[in-house]
């Protein structure tokens, strides 16, 4: 070997590396020595301690109450029975599961899968194996032969229970075990495996209220892996209680009027929601028919949740905000403010109707009588649709100007149509407000005089939530402001004390003179005092605005085997302190009711007319003095 | 004028050097020795382990089998590459860059996702960690390129470290900031091995200093907890201590022998993360204690200078710094490794040669130790050494 021929060898620096490699290991045996043979007794000790083990304790969830502190969503306390899987020898797994889920009311392939799965997870970690909280006695049972059952344990479990089942249902929603997206999502959260999560409504909204902190439990264990005492627990902090804006009585005056019209044969289908203008806050929210959504506790059955998917009803979706809808005459207020916003229009404009039909190039555009002269006021109290069509689209026979389509949409939009309300609900609607560069995008067509005409009486493409309509009339009630509407009222810790208060939030102000919002106002009183809207023996100064829509099917028979008629109905109303159309209304409530019957007549017939009278009158006056007089 | 007249050896091509049969004679025999003596307490560690996993849901000898199976394919593979000439290795180094880059990007693309990280591609039902063969592929490369350059120069330091910037950024992306570091340390000891200044080395780590602050803001919260936390794993027991504190529990219970093969508590009571790859050492020290520790220890030493000495009597520059890098490579992980189980190091998982589980480790390290097998039958027998 001659190294002169090699210069690419560095003998000193390979010698170097040498060194250091056998620096590097005495290095790391001194160390190791210092560990295990200086220390080592003491970390054989600290290896034996480390049979404690750490077991979560779930915290309880927070309640949900109404605006007067009734619960509405509370936890009932049972029995749980978990499995730790390490605890377990894999040999008598078959047999314990199968013992197990005779008292569970299991299948024994369920029971065993949860904890095999369980053991490829994390076997340190309980899984939880009832769907449902045991009763006492099978957990005393399963305690006193706790020989039969290795590694099974009986803890103390709270189950979510809901008041009132559907009647809550589309605000509350439901928890249920949290899926592999969700753990994913929250996992830095502190969330487990066998957690409960909100999955909809407001125990999905304010799932970081209600949830809690969990707790931790340390557990000492003798060699064969019995829990022999608890050392040391840190208890869980419990969830919060949401205070939801909603009046528990007024929730079910709503409720019990509108099926009490189903029952009856009225119509099928039905939305009632009341508003306090003055804030946004919302004090019912009805949605016909619902789901009960303590099924959905501990699991739902296939079979419950196929025939709900089935239902053409769609009992799973709060009608209030997840549906869109045509909002018949209502829709007129749009049509009204934006003539007046625009000039097209003021209070004396008047349009002589003096046939129930309008002609334009040939197509009729029909009203539903012949009115005579109308001013604003008569007209939206009339509810003349050719009144209507001339505001807004204009009429080309007398030459008289109407707001047009892009102020119809603009003054819409103002007023919240076509986009969510911003409502603390998930899954709601944004409706649709068009315009002419609306339909060229979505149809690639022009937009024509009839399509305005359609959109002045609420007709054609628009299409709103029974939220939305309530929102809009709330802020013409309120002098102009749209809120967002909000259900939470506030967040009170544990112990009682307030921790949130939901403040009012504004959308935006409406762009437009108060005189026209008073005008607008005055005029949906007359809707009332004319009898328009007839509410025979009325008690409260309640102003309004009805809406007949057409659309859907009209033959054949819905899921609940009643014939649809592809007719609906709509009374939006507020409640003025005064009969004098003052800003002041702390009342505003919508009522939609779907395949309504035309057994009476098609135009004076208006279901929600009457159920409104009816409930604000019940809530104002009898069954307030039941409820003062206890 | 004179002409220097050109060795015959030299000139050869690499397909007629010598014959076969006396190359053999030239392998190198501790080398041999240890590998297949770690090869075998990587089946032992691997057994044991598994026993001791009360998570474990498989077969424990289907387990035994496939690392039986993945020692039998290294050894093979270790065969195969000694027997071809390594220039070979660096004719086709511009190949393995290329084929390092193309397996990064395809684990970032199909990658399958564990514990947040993207490190395994699955081909015909067999798990591969891509990573573990870029860093064997970039040591054929780094050499390639030292042995075609004067190292003195700035520009070839500069060359190497950008011909390292795409595989470094691939994995660090996966992420696996463990093998990304394992590069940087692939880079010093090579280019101290082929003569760079030592001034240009310390510069460049200056730099990197300097640098440190803006690295750190890349890095995800994890990735800095622990690598602080090693200093201080008191300081968070709970939380980012928690690994490090059990792992020196794991160890320092082991005593002076250890609680025997598949005896240990530490790995079974879920204490020990990752027992079979990251945290492997821990276990092994349970279970074997001081005497196993320094067994393994002795045999990594005899396998690192083994490759130190075919470095120095390698007949080309590409085999000494290849043999030179193999042995950075290893000797990093092994530190890394060993370091963070006993809390001299922060919490980078890499796995531990030949004792942690995997055959991706294995078989690019046997392919690796091949090639020393090939530097060490092609080395130049002097007429004084041949007798």
């Amino acid at each position: 070997m001659d190294r002169a021929d090699r210069p690419f060898v560095r003998s000193r620096r390979l010698g170097a590396i040498a060194f250091v490699i056998v620096g590097i290991f005495t290095v790391l045996s001194v160390r190791l020595w210092d560990l295990q043979v200086v220390n080592g007794a003491r970390y054989r000790a600290l290896a034996e301690q480390n049979r404690v083990l750490r077991v979560p304790v779930p915290p309880e969830r927070g309640s949900i109450v109404d605006r007067n502190g009734l619960p509405l969503a509370q936890n009932q306390p049972g029995f749980a029975v978990s499995v730790i899987p390490f605890d377990l020898p894999r040999a008598r797994e078959d047999e314990v599961a199968s013992r197990l889920a005779v008292y569970l009311e299991r299948d024994a392939a369920k029971v065993k899968a949860a904890i095999v799965t369980q053991r490829g997870t994390n076997p340190y970690e309980p899984v939880k194996l009832n769907d449902r909280p045991l009763p006492r006695d099978t957990a005393l049972l399963l305690v006193e032969r706790a020989d039969l059952y290795p590694g099974v344990r009986v803890s103390s479990d709270a189950v979510r229970t809901y008041t009132s089942g559907p009647l809550y249902s589309p605000i509350l929603g439901y928890v249920g075990p949290i899926n592999d997206e969700e753990l994913e999502a929250r996992r830095d959260l502190g969330y487990y495996l066998q957690d409960t999560v909100g999955k909809t409504g407001i125990e999905w909204q304010y799932e970081q209220y209600l949830r809690g902190t969990y707790g931790w439990r340390e557990v000492e264990r003798d060699a064969s892996l019995r829990e022999l005492r608890t050392l040391a627990l840190i208890p869980p902090k419990p969830g919060n209680e949401v205070v939801l804006t909603i009046d528990d009585r007024l929730q079910k005056l709503l409720n019990e009027e509108l099926e009490r019209g189903v029952i009856e044969d009225r119509f099928t289908q039905a939305v009632g929601i009341a508003m306090d203008p003055q804030t946004g806050q919302i004090l019912a929210m009805v949605s016909i028919p619902a789901y009960d959504n303590n099924a959905f506790i501990g699991g739902v059955s296939t079979d419950q949740m196929r025939s709900w998917n089935a239902d053409d009803r769609r009992p799973l979706v709060n009608k209030a905000i997840g549906d869109i809808y045509p909002p018949g005459s209502t829709f007129k207020l749009v049509t009204g403010l934006s003539a007046l916003a625009t000039g097209a229009a003021t209070r004396s404009t008047v349009v002589n109707v003096t046939s129930n039909v309008l002609r334009v190039d040939g197509w009729p555009f029909f009203d539903w009588r012949v009115h005579g002269r109308l001013d604003f006021v008569n007209g939206f109290a009339h509810s003349s649709d050719i009144y209507f069509y001339t505001l807004g689209g204009g009429n080309p026979a007398t030459g008289q100007r109407g707001a047009g389509p892009d102020a119809l949409a603009k003054y819409g939009r103002m007023l919240g149509f076509g986009e969510p309300t911003g409502i603390d609900l998930p899954g709601e609607a944004g409706g649709i407000m068009p315009d002419p560069l609306w339909k060229l995008t979505r149809f690639n067509e022009p937009w024509t005089l009839g399509n305005t005409y359609h959109a002045s009486i609420g007709q054609g493409f628009v299409a709103v939530t029974p939220l939305q309509l309530l929102n809009a009339y709330a802020s013409v009630a309120n002098g102009g402001t749209v809120y967002e509407p909000r259900l939470l009222k506030e967040v009170r810790a544990p112990d009682g004390t307030v921790v949130h208060t939901q403040e009012p939030v504004v959308a935006r102000k409406l762009d437009v003179a108060p005189e026209h919002l008073r005008l607008i106002r005055e005029a949906a009183r007359r809707v009332v005092t004319i009898r328009h809207a007839y509410m025979p023996n009325a008690k409260l100064p309640i102003a309004g605005k009805t809406g007949t829509a057409e659309f859907g099917l009209s033959k054949g028979v819905d899921a609940a085997g009643k014939q649809k008629l592809g007719f609906h109905n709509w009374f939006v109303s507020f409640v003025p302190k005064e009969d004098n159309a003052d800003p002041t209304a702390e009342m505003a409530m919508v009522i939609f009711t779907f395949d309504s019957s035309r057994s009476v007549c098609n135009t004076c017939y208006n279901p929600a007319v009457a159920l409104t009278q009816k409930v604000l009158e019940r809530y104002y006056f009898d069954d307030a003095q039941q409820a003062s007089a206890p | 004028m004179s002409v220097r007249p050109i060795a015959i050896a030299q000139a050869g091509s690499p397909l007629t050097d010598r014959p076969t049969a006396r190359r053999l004679l030239e392998l190198d025999w501790f080398l041999l020795l240890a590998t297949v003596l770690l090869i075998a307490y990587g089946v032992v560690m691997g057994y044991s382990i598994t026993v001791e996993d009360r998570t474990f849901t498989g077969d424990i000898g289907q387990q035994v089998l496939r690392s039986i199976l993945y020692a039998v394919i290294g050894l093979s593979v270790m065969a195969i590459v000694a027997f071809v000439d390594h220039s070979w290795l660096g004719t086709f180094a511009p190949l393995f860059f290329l084929g390092t880059l193309a397996l990064l990007a395809i684990v970032l693309v199909i990658g399958t996702s564990t514990l947040g990280a993207t490190r395994w591609v699955t081909i015909a039902g067999f798990k591969f960690q891509p990573s573990e063969f870029a860093k064997v592929f970039m040591v054929i490369v780094l050499a390639k390129w030292f042995a075609d350059r004067d190292v003195r120069s700035p520009f070839a330091l500069l060359g190497a470290l950008a011909i390292l910037a795409a595989p470094v950024a691939l994995v660090f992306k996966q992420p696996d900031l463990g093998t990304s570091l394992v590069f940087l340390g692939m880079f010093f000891g090579m280019a101290f091995v082929a003569g760079a200044r030592l001034w240009h080395l310390a510069t460049i780590v200056a730099v990197g200093i300097a640098a440190s602050p803006i690295l750190w803001t890349m890095l995800k919260d994890y990735q800095r907890a622990r690598l602080t936390i090693f200093m201080d794993p008191y300081s968070d027991p709970q939380g980012a201590g928690w690994n490090i504190i059990q792992s020196l529990i794991a160890v320092g219970s082991g005593q002076m022998t250890g609680k025997g093969l598949t005896a240990g508590t530490q790995s079974p009571l879920g204490y020990l993360p990752i027992a079979e790859s990251d945290f492997v050492f821990s276990g092994l020290a349970e279970d074997l204690g001081f005497v196993g520790a320094l067994i393994l220890f002795a045999l990594y030493i005899v396998l690192l200078l083994s490759a130190l000495r075919i470095a120095h009597r390698s007949r080309d520059a590409f085999g000494t710094y290849l043999a030179g890098g193999v042995a950075a490579m290893l000797i990093f992980q092994i530190v890394v490794n060993v370091g963070m189980a006993i809390s001299l190091m922060p919490v980078t998982g890499i796995p531990l040669p030949f004792i942690s589980q995997g055959g991706s480790s294995l078989i690019s390290i046997c392919f690796a130790l091949g090639a020393l097998q090939a530097i060490s039958m092609r080395r130049e027998v002097g007429p004084s050494t041949q007798t």
